[in-house]
């Protein structure tokens, strides 16, 4: 889709909207010169406040960027205090020299795997709890509720999920879902999944025990990789919602009665919808997912802040948004400080990244299916 | 459409005339009751740092303003970095710490004899717990807790914890370790206390504001970590004495170094710091009280420090200079009271003698500084 088609696509039904051209020049009115210059510096305004937003975070994060360039990215060590150990030699003992152990002290170091993992693994698992519900909801409003006569009320309470303030859904899955799963839910699937062969991944975790693996058990808290998943999962509803529905009501009419002409059942006309609109509802997913990424308040409280990679759900883990609600207004050094800001830049890039793609998608689709009639 | 007519626009501008004068009014009746207060001369003096003694703070300056009316004092609980950032760039007459300033800190404020920091009270860091159908207080050493938090014991009926404490019945219960995620002096007197009793604890996780903890759960603040303890069966984490007191949390007693199983009260804490007097030297007054002798000293201590420039070049008058060195000397020595009242250690009486010494040595533009009543 390029800029071109684009224009055409969205300018050919009103072709009068055009400015017609040799139009004597009205006088400028100072109203009209004062409203103007007002719309054109807030516009300024906003595309400036984001520049300064991302160089004045790649400024902060220089520190950072310089001491672990790309390797940031890829270690998951996250220790800001210095370590100060005896060095071992080749043989693994204790260097002494003079009588006295030789000890090494070894700089903060700052990875951000973990977080990575944690943001990803925590928004994907929301996207798989989320989807099915939101399209689900989406398609009853487009098409069932109508003939119900409910189709507004349940647009209304299902926006109305998104204006609770993270905060309120954080303390509900502090104090409710999370000793609910520690108390029924997990120890039921961790039951089941004893007996399940090729499931023992999902009960165990690999501990680093003064230098050596260790695996165990994972203890069920309730707070953890799957609670911050649901939590989010609850939050980015509203949002997959009521895009997707938008979407499914642009679907024209006539593709859906033609799909019924030709003998689809209810749920093959459905189908044909979907598939129709499959580009703008992805969209309507990747802008949940952007959304799930930078959520934080709700999940800080409920995924336990442990910077590891564990592949069981049951095991906590910290998200990039988490972690820096953790640990940035206490941050204990400079180059600490720089690293949870390289972790923000990472962040901006991704939930840009998803954005962009959404958008790309959502405005991208629509016109394409609108160039195509 | 346009203008209005000309009478209208008359009427308007009567309007505005009526409206600039009502401001004016205003404004002028509001400029006299502000020199009025002016007048009364009221000398501000403000503080910023640590959250950890902030409570007791408050209720100083709270209790400063009967002995001293006409002094108004603000604390800003920013934390502990941040008051040492904040008299560094000199935007506070004084600061809050829980950890004494290191050598940095001091050179970036013009070194050693430039800068005077006094303890304020001390406080403790206690293990609380939540071992379902444990009645009994449970009895910890360093070495266990060290070894707890590494994750080497991982039961609570491991062998280690059944010997401290013969007769309890502890479960096969997994142990899951809670800890600060964001940075504080709470985490750094633990990890510093435990790092003397283990060499394994201080080589493999160190000593810090913040550390990596290799097994367990992070909560933001006493307030996080007590909802991961109070939540999860089987957890143990370490949180501030005063807070667990105040909340009516359990915790258990550790040994200390004279070998005696000693709870955190403000009395056991005292003792600890009443051991260090011999610590301090000059007007920078730092001293580590984990593990001290004595039989009832609480093994996991530490002081929290108020620092001001020796020479208070930050402050406008002589009269917030006053205030300054006023407000220290009376919250070292009768506000000690109140820390006993609010479940922090007060300080004991020859750490109150040092601490007086340090404060004297305070001047404003090179004089002395003089007290109300002094003179």
């Amino acid at each position: 889709m390029t800029e071109s088609e684009h224009q055409v696509a969205a300018g050919a039904p009103a072709p009068s909207d055009e400015p017609e051209a040799g139009r004597p020049r009205r006088r400028l009115r100072p109203g009209d010169f004062v409203l103007g210059m007002l719309a054109r510096g807030s516009a300024a305004g906003v595309v400036l406040m984001l520049v300064a937003l991302v160089s004045v975070l790649v400024y902060s994060a220089l520190p950072s960027l310089r001491a672990f360039g790309p390797s940031f990215l890829t270690s998951s060590d996250w220790r800001p205090n210095e370590l100060e150990r005896p060095v071992r030699g080749p043989d693994g003992k204790v260097v002494i020299e003079d009588g006295e152990v030789v000890t090494e002290t070894i700089p903060p170091s700052f990875g951000a795997l973990p977080v990575i993992y944690g943001t990803t693994v925590s928004s994907v698992l929301a996207l798989a709890f989320a989807v099915p519900l939101s399209l689900g909801t989406a398609l009853f409003i487009v098409r069932v509720a109508p003939r119900l006569r409910i189709a507004g009320p349940v647009s209304f309470l299902v926006e109305f999920l998104a204006s609770i303030p993270s905060i309120a859904y954080g303390i509900w899955g502090l104090f409710v879902l999370a000793p609910f799963l520690q108390n029924h839910f997990e120890p039921t699937i961790a039951t089941a999944a004893r007996h399940i062969p090729g499931l023992g991944w999902m009960l165990s975790e690999t501990v680093n025990v003064g230098g050596h693996a260790v695996d165990r058990p994972v203890p069920l808290t309730g707070r953890d990789m799957l609670c911050g998943g649901m939590i989010l999962a609850i939050m980015i509803l509203p949002i997959i919602t009521a895009v997707s529905r938008d979407v499914l009501r642009n679907v024209p009419r006539g593709q859906i009665e033609g799909t019924l002409a030709l003998g689809a059942t209810w749920w093959q006309s459905c189908r044909g919808m979907l598939r129709y609109s499959r580009s703008g509802l992805f969209g309507a997913v990747m802008l949940g997912l952007a959304r799930a990424a930078g959520e934080t308040m709700a999940v800080t409280m409920v995924i336990g802040n442990n910077n590891q990679i564990a592949p069981s759900p049951f095991a906590p883990a910290q998200t990039m948004s988490s972690l820096l609600a953790n640990e940035f207004a206490e941050a204990s050094s400079d180059l600490h400080r720089a690293a949870l800001l390289e972790v923000a830049l990472v962040l901006l890039v991704m939930s840009l990244g998803f954005n962009m793609l959404a958008r790309w998608l959502v405005v991208g689709g629509g016109s394409r299916t609108a160039a195509a009639q | 459409m346009g203008w209005p007519v000309r009478a209208g626009r008359d009427q308007e501008t009567l309007n505005v005339m009526k409206l600039i004068g009502t401001v004016a009014r205003t404004a002028a009746v509001a400029g006299t009751m502000l020199v009025a207060a002016m007048a009364q001369a009221d000398t501000r003096i403000t503080g910023a740092g640590a959250t950890f003694p902030a409570p007791l703070y408050k209720r100083w300056v709270v209790e400063f303003e009967k002995v001293a009316p006409n002094v108004k004092v603000d604390y800003n609980s920013i934390g502990s970095g941040g008051g040492v950032k904040a008299i560094t760039d000199k935007t506070v007459a004084f600061a809050g710490s829980d950890a004494p300033l290191n050598k940095k800190e001091i050179d970036a404020l013009g070194g050693e004899d430039k800068v005077v920091q006094v303890p304020s009270c001390a406080g403790g860091v206690v293990p609380a717990y939540n071992v379902p159908g444990v009645k009994e207080e449970l009895k910890f050493t360093g070495d266990v807790l060290a070894q707890i938090f590494m994750g080497k014991i991982s039961k609570w009926n491991d062998p280690a914890l059944a010997s401290l404490n013969p007769g309890v019945k502890l479960p096969d219960l997994a142990i899951t370790p809670a800890w600060r995620t964001d940075g504080s002096g709470t985490t750094f007197v633990w990890t510093n206390y435990l790092a003397t009793q283990s060499e394994d604890f201080k080589s493999s996780i160190g000593m810090g504001k913040q550390v990596q903890w290799p097994v367990g759960q992070g909560g933001k603040g006493n307030e996080g970590v007590t909802a991961v303890v109070q939540q999860t069966a089987g957890s143990i984490g370490y949180i501030e004495s005063n807070y667990a007191t105040a909340n009516k949390i359990a915790f258990g007693s550790v040994k200390n170094y004279a070998g005696a199983f000693v709870k955190a009260s403000p009395e056991s804490i005292s003792a600890a710091g009443a051991g260090a007097v011999g610590k301090f030297q000059g007007t920078v007054l730092s001293a580590d009280i984990w593990s001290q002798p004595g039989d009832n000293a609480y093994p996991i201590a530490s002081f929290t420090y108020l620092i001001v420039y020796k020479d208070l070049k930050n402050v406008k008058s002589v009269e917030e200079a006053q205030a300054v060195v006023h407000f220290l000397n009376w919250a070292t020595t009768s506000g000690q009271t109140f820390a006993g009242q609010m479940d922090y250690a007060p300080l004991a009486t020859p750490v109150q003698a040092k601490v007086a010494a340090a404060l004297a040595s305070i001047t404003f533009q090179g004089k002395p500084v003089m007290m109300p009543g002094q003179h």
